[in-house]
């Protein structure tokens, strides 16, 4: 920042204040727990902000008998405790629950944990996947409805003009599982995740995050699963086909080589598998 | 009650209160905003020329007060060998080398000149490896390694071998060419270990009356003071340093770094000026426990005998010696403990590489020679088909039995010290039933360390109120030492209740010599100085009271702040009414000590270069770890751990279990999670938490730990170091335990779970190491 | 840019960067020290604060965003000569303390966590410490303290008609 330059700073309340700041060229802040580390990585803090932590509509979760709708301003706590009992949304919880740390989990967004551009270890993406969400933007042009997975390729092009609003989930999960491998117990980033969930035909969703550059469907496992329904739901088979199927170009990273991230991703759905099958919402089927 | 009962006590630390409401003031607590900030001009290339620095531009900016280059402070300094410049001269040796340091009003000024320092390097070809150093065509780190000055005698050099140390025992050609004997090889590579101390290497400096005042977060107050005299060419006495409470050291802070470079800008300003490394800075130039390389034959015979043993340890200094010079030395008692050996010799190289410099952690090379060592045990025992606990109750050091450089070990300790760990297991049971179906495995390994002893001095001053108040040179890094032994010793020796025992910190201007709070040496030497100090004061406290008894001295005793009569308890008078009685009639009751190195011998001829060369006061432990290996993922849990540990004498058990408990969960780090390696321009790659991985709570587990007391020690009251040990052996327990698991020899630490992955898919490539000859005079300076 | 909010229970106003993390504001500005700045990025809890009653890092949140709210730091959570918390008093007799540097940032996070999780079991203590590294003491006689605290709670509050912390 030019010296002498004040920088913006815009507490938005309402989506429409925040939009029109955002094509001032204001950058939106959420919880700014990525925003914040810009300077350690060599990069500049942005010279106008505008800020969603005001605008009501933004900072909650309204669940209803077939819908659950997401404020992109609400924190990974606040969105574990609310779906804590919904059934069906294990794996979300679970992303929500053991992403990061305690501390960060208070303050970092949803919408800030999808539109961080280049993170390829975000924990809601494949969650948010297996739920087969769909995003829903404020862009300069208007309110703006799109599929979670065309999100999460184009967020490069559509976050220059948009602000992300909320995230509309189905019902249709009856249970699901968030399986993250950190190379520690927690507080690392995880190296490979596999999310899964599974509706009332027994059909399951799979969603890869951390192992390519952005979180995807399984669609090859889901298929062969769909092709033997009889052993969808066995670990065991399920981890065979996995392997059969890893159609992943794993990346490389300090913490951990591309092979690895690719080989541990059958033993990944096995233990997904097997937490699907602990939930409730299956052995009621 | 005896002296040692009076001293022996779980005493809380009057620290803690202050530290747990935020009020202690560590060095960075100190910035004041009438103080200039530093900010150095690190290179950006591990290996250069400086063609051009020109700093005039930059003293023009706004805020800028001064700026220093090395021509500013041209002395060398170093340990051993001085060939470290404090800022950079003509030649760059790594990447984060300071080159130029900015003072100015603001952190932000500061910073924002570096952008104005004019700098031209022609970069060289970055030697980054050992194996490259060491090739005959190498490009030398230090061309003018010749020139520099020697500060210690005996050391082979040359070119890129910074120091080489040797020790040589007995026949090992004919040991190895015996017929009766099996030959085990085996090679391990370990990588560096970051210090990560919470408050990172931080130095407040002013000038004062001509002197330099240096406040800093430093573990050896008089090695700053020295190596400031060093590099500004002043005599070391115009320097003084004292040391607020310090946030951590772990041995990163056992050298001089940064903290000259304050006294320099406030010679140059007169104002006070703060130089704090960023998280960044701390992580890229940590003075890690070095990357090392090393390879041990051994030839034993059918009855379990080991009749000959040799060893090459190849340890990376990065661009300058420091540490490693000297640690060439613990080669000799640690890779050379543990156990008998017919003949034995052992080549420890401190090999210069264009990569920042390492210094010393915590047991030092001691924790990867005793994973090599451990590991070939085992290696031993599979190829002869040894059961590895009979194997080493039967050849470890005993009363009697000589060490590698020849020196004779007194008493029976390891041994015992094993059938201890077989009680404690008995008692705790093991956890394999927690390993869940995953691969499971136990190992024992046993370790040698030692006691730095070494020159301290201490004053006690007793008060007319009864308390005491010790001055010495020691700093309080976190290990307790001088909020819980100190007082204790004191109070133990004058009669009175630690509470009564101010402790002075470290002051170079108030207090003598002293080689710095580490190695395990706080309790020992400035304990044996300060029961020296007492012992005078005691002298003039006990006469004085006589004349005032009319009691013959050596019938009195100093017991709960009182002279009484021995036999008869509360006769006689308080020590506030003597001592008063004293500063009236022949002066206030002071007393002084000091404590030196006894310097055990080693037999003749067997130690070639070594800064020790028998150990005054060796350590020894005993650990056990149990792991759960995830076959899928390489992911080690570790389910149970447990340590013997000779204490010599335990003056504070409680405090001593939450060292133990802290040094194996920074081995456990070691030996499994933290990695550091380097990019391709020769930077740290893991320079901040995101990447550093240091164990959380989650990875841990409450250590078992029996404390061994009995063994022979020099120190007061029979104690011997216990804060620095309890890291020693957690690589080769973890690291064995883990072979044993997986079924596959590990060769390497840190195990990573790709790491483990490789080896149980036998994809991980064994250590080879072809800059390491296959005779070992071939490795030697001859 | 002024921002106002209160600070260990008094009116605190800030004039300058909204970006600015509040930690850099408490240790350069108000001297608050207690609270450490060890990491810069959220991993090592060391800077933890409460910020309307809830523990987060004070390290990535720019004042910006804390104006309106109460900031209690290590300092506020017992002043003066006031009895120590009672993690602080169980911290301190279990001797859990080394150097020292990350326990104001433990005893923020903990002291909140107790208050939300009074049944908390052991493995659940150690989970709520993922985002508090301590590099001197491993952890466990952190986590001993915590238990033996919420034991103690739990015990008084039974004697004083089952109230919780
Ligand atoms: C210590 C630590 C550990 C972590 N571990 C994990 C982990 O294990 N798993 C994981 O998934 N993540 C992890 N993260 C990343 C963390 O999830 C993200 O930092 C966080 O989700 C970002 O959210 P925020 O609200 O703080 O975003 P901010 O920092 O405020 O914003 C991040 C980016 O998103 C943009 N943005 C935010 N909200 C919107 C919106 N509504 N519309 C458009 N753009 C928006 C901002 O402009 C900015 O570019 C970790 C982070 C830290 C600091
Ligand atoms: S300094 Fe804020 S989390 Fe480490
Ligand atoms: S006591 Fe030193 S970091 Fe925790």
């Amino acid at each position: 920042m030019a010296p002498g330059v004040e920088r913006s700073f815009t507490a938005a309340s309402t989506i429409e204040e925040a939009l029109a700041a955002r094509r001032q060229g204001a950058a939106v802040l959420a919880g700014g727990t990525w925003m914040m580390r810009d300077p350690r990585r060599g990069g500049e803090l942005p010279e106008a902000v505008v800020a969603l932590h005001r605008i009501p509509a933004l900072s909650k979760v309204e669940i209803e008998p077939d819908h659950v709708v997401i404020g992109a301003a609400v924190t990974h706590a606040v969105l574990g405790r609310a779906l804590h009992a919904a059934v069906g949304f294990e794996g979300l919880v679970g992303a929500a629950e053991n992403a990061a740390n305690p501390g960060i989990r208070r303050v970092a967004t949803v919408g800030g944990n999808l539109c961080v551009l280049d993170f390829a270890a975000a924990d809601l993406a494949p969650a948010l996947l297996v739920c087969e969400a769909t995003v829903e933007l404020e862009t300069f042009e208007g309110a703006k409805l799109l599929g979670i997975s065309d999100f999460l390729k184009d967020r490069h092009t559509l976050l220059a003009e948009a602000i992300v609003t909320r995230i509309h989930l189905g019902r249709d999960l009856v249970a699901s599982a968030h399986i993250r491998l950190p190379l520690r117990k927690a507080g690392d980033y995880p190296v490979a995740i596999v999310s899964i969930g599974v509706d009332k035909d027994k059909r399951c969703r799979i969603a890869v995050g951390s192992v390519e550059p952005v979180a995807r469907r399984w669609t090859a496992l889901e298929q062969a699963m769909r092709a033997s329904p009889a052993s969808a739901l066995d670990p065991e088979r399920a981890a065979e086909l996995a392997l059969e199927h890893n159609d992943f170009q794993g990346r490389d990273g300090k913490e951990a080589e591309g092979w690895y991230r690719r080989q541990v991703l059958p033993s990944l759905v096995k233990r997904g598998i097997a937490a699907l099958l602990k939930t409730g919402g299956l052995a009621w089927l | 009650m005896s002296e040692l009962s009076a001293t022996v006590m779980n005493l809380a630390r009057r620290d803690a209160q202050d530290k747990l409401r935020g009020r202690t003031k560590y060095t960075n607590d100190r910035i004041r905003p009438d103080m200039l900030h530093a900010v150095l001009l690190r290179s950006t290339v591990p290996a250069g020329r400086i063609r051009k620095l020109d700093v005039s531009a930059a003293l023009r900016c706004p805020g800028v007060r001064a700026v220093a280059t090395g021509a500013d402070a041209p002395g060398l300094y170093g340990i051993g060998i001085a060939d470290h410049p404090l800022l950079a001269i003509e030649t760059i040796r790594y990447h984060g080398e300071p080159i130029a340091v900015i003072a100015a009003e603001t952190e932000k000024q500061a910073r924002a000149a570096l952008a104005a320092i004019m700098l031209e390097v022609e970069p060289l070809a970055p030697v980054f490896t050992m194996a490259e150093a060491l090739q005959p065509a190498a490009r030398l780190v230090h061309e003018g390694w010749r020139g520099y000055e020697v500060i210690t005698e005996g050391g082979a050099r040359a070119g890129n071998i910074a120091w080489e140390a040797r020790s040589s025992r007995g026949d090992v050609d004919a040991a190895f060419a015996r017929p009766d004997i099996r030959i085990v090889e085996s090679s391990f590579t370990v990588g560096r270990q970051s210090h990560v101390p919470f408050e990172p290497r931080v130095a407040i400096g002013s000038w004062e009356d001509g002197r330099a005042h240096i406040q800093t977060s430093t573990q050896v107050p008089w090695t700053v003071r020295n190596v400031t005299g060093r590099v500004m060419q002043l005599a070391p006495g115009h320097v003084r340093v004292t040391v607020p409470p310090v946030g951590g050291g772990f041995g990163l802070k056992f050298d001089a770094s940064i903290e000259p470079i304050t006294a320099l800008l406030a010679r140059m300003t007169g104002r006070t000026v703060v130089l704090e490394n960023t998280r960044q800075e701390e992580m890229a130039t940590c003075l890690c426990r070095e990357n090392a390389e090393i390879r041990i034959r051994s030839a034993v015979t059918a009855e379990g005998y080991i009749a000959g043993r040799e060893a090459v340890v190849l340890m990376d200094c990065g661009a300058y010696g420091g540490e490693q010079v000297f640690l060439t030395t613990m080669t000799a008692h640690t890779l050379g403990g543990n156990y008998k050996v017919g003949a034995m010799r052992l080549v420890s190289r401190a090999v210069y590489t264009n990569t920042p410099p390492n210094g010393a952690f915590r047991a030092c090379n001691g924790v990867y020679n005793t994973f090599a060592l451990e590991r070939h045990t085992d290696e031993i025992c599979d190829a002869l088909g040894f059961d590895p606990m009979e194997f080493r109750k039967k050849n470890v050091l005993g009363d009697g039995d000589l060490g590698a450089t020849g020196q004779v070990f007194e008493a029976d300790v390891l041994g015992p010290m094993l059938d201890r760990m077989e009680a404690l297991r008995a008692s705790t049971g093991t956890s394999e039933a927690k390993a869940d179906g995953r691969l499971y495995g136990i190992a024992t390994t046993v370790g040698t360390w030692f006691v730095f002893v070494g020159p301290s001095a201490a004053t006690v001053n007793l008060n007319a109120d009864g308390s005491a108040t010790l001055v010495t040179s020691g700093v309080e890094i976190g290990s307790g030492t001088m909020v819980q032994s100190l007082p204790q010793i004191v109070a133990g020796q004058l009669g009175l209740a630690p509470d009564q025992v101010i402790v002075r910190e470290a002051d170079t201007d108030a207090a003598g010599l002293d080689v710095g709070v580490g190695g395990g040496r706080t309790t020992v030497s400035i304990g044996a100085a300060s029961v020296a100090a007492c012992a005078e004061v005691r002298e003039k406290l006990l006469r004085t009271a006589g004349e005032m008894l009319q009691t013959r001295p050596q019938d009195l005793v100093l017991r709960d702040g009182r002279v009484e009569i021995t036999g008869r308890p509360g006769s006689g008078m308080s020590i506030p009414a003597v001592v008063a009685h004293a500063q009236a009639t022949t002066g206030p009751i002071t007393g002084s000590g000091a404590f030196a190195a006894r310097n055990a011998p080693a037999m003749a001829g067997c130690a070639m270069g070594h800064f020790i060369d028998a150990l005054d006061i060796p350590v020894f432990v005993v650990h056990e770890a149990e792991v759960a290996v995830d076959p899928d993922t390489g992911h080690v849990e570790v389910l149970a751990y447990r340590v013997v540990q000779d204490v010599g004498r335990a003056l504070n058990p409680r405090a001593i279990l939450g060292q133990i408990q802290g040094g194996v969960v920074q081995g456990l780090g070691y030996a499994l999670h933290e990695e550091v390696t380097l990019t391709a321009d020769g930077h740290i790659a893991q320079d901040d938490f995101e990447t550093y991985r240091l164990p959380l709570a989650q990875d841990v587990v409450p250590v078992a730990a029996d404390l061994y007391e009995g063994a022979p020690s020099m120190g007061p009251l029979g104690t011997k170091g216990a804060g620095e040990v309890p890291i020693l052996a957690v690589g080769a327990a973890i690291g064995c335990a883990v072979a044993r698991a997986i079924g596959k020899p590990v060769r390497q630490l840190p195990l990573t779970p790709p790491r483990v992955l490789r080896l149980l898919h036998e994809r991980e490539p064994p250590p080879e190491f072809p800059h390491i000859a296959p005779g070992w005079a071939s490795n030697t300076l001859g | 840019m002024v921002v106002t909010f209160q600070l260990n229970g008094e009116d605190c106003s800030f004039h300058g960067d909204p970006m600015t993390p509040l930690v850099d504001i408490l240790r350069r500005e108000r001297f608050l020290t207690g609270t450490k700045a060890v990491c810069r990025e959220g991993f090592c809890g060391a800077c933890t604060v409460h910020v309307d009653d809830e523990a987060v890092p004070s390290c990535l949140k720019p004042i910006g965003l804390v104006q309106g709210c109460a900031v209690t730091t290590i300092e506020g959570l017992s002043s003066g000569n006031q009895a120590l918390h009672p993690l602080q008093a169980s911290f301190e007799a279990i001797d859990a303390v080394q150097c020292g540097m990350c326990f104001p940032g433990m005893v923020m996070s903990l002291s909140a966590f107790m208050r939300d999780n009074p049944h908390a079991s052991r493995p659940e203590i150690k989970a709520a410490m993922v985002g508090n590294i301590c590099r001197c003491t491993g952890y466990e006689r952190i986590v001993d303290a915590v238990a033996d605290c919420l034991d103690q709670a739990r015990k008084a509050g039974r004697l004083a008609g089952g109230i919780d912390v």
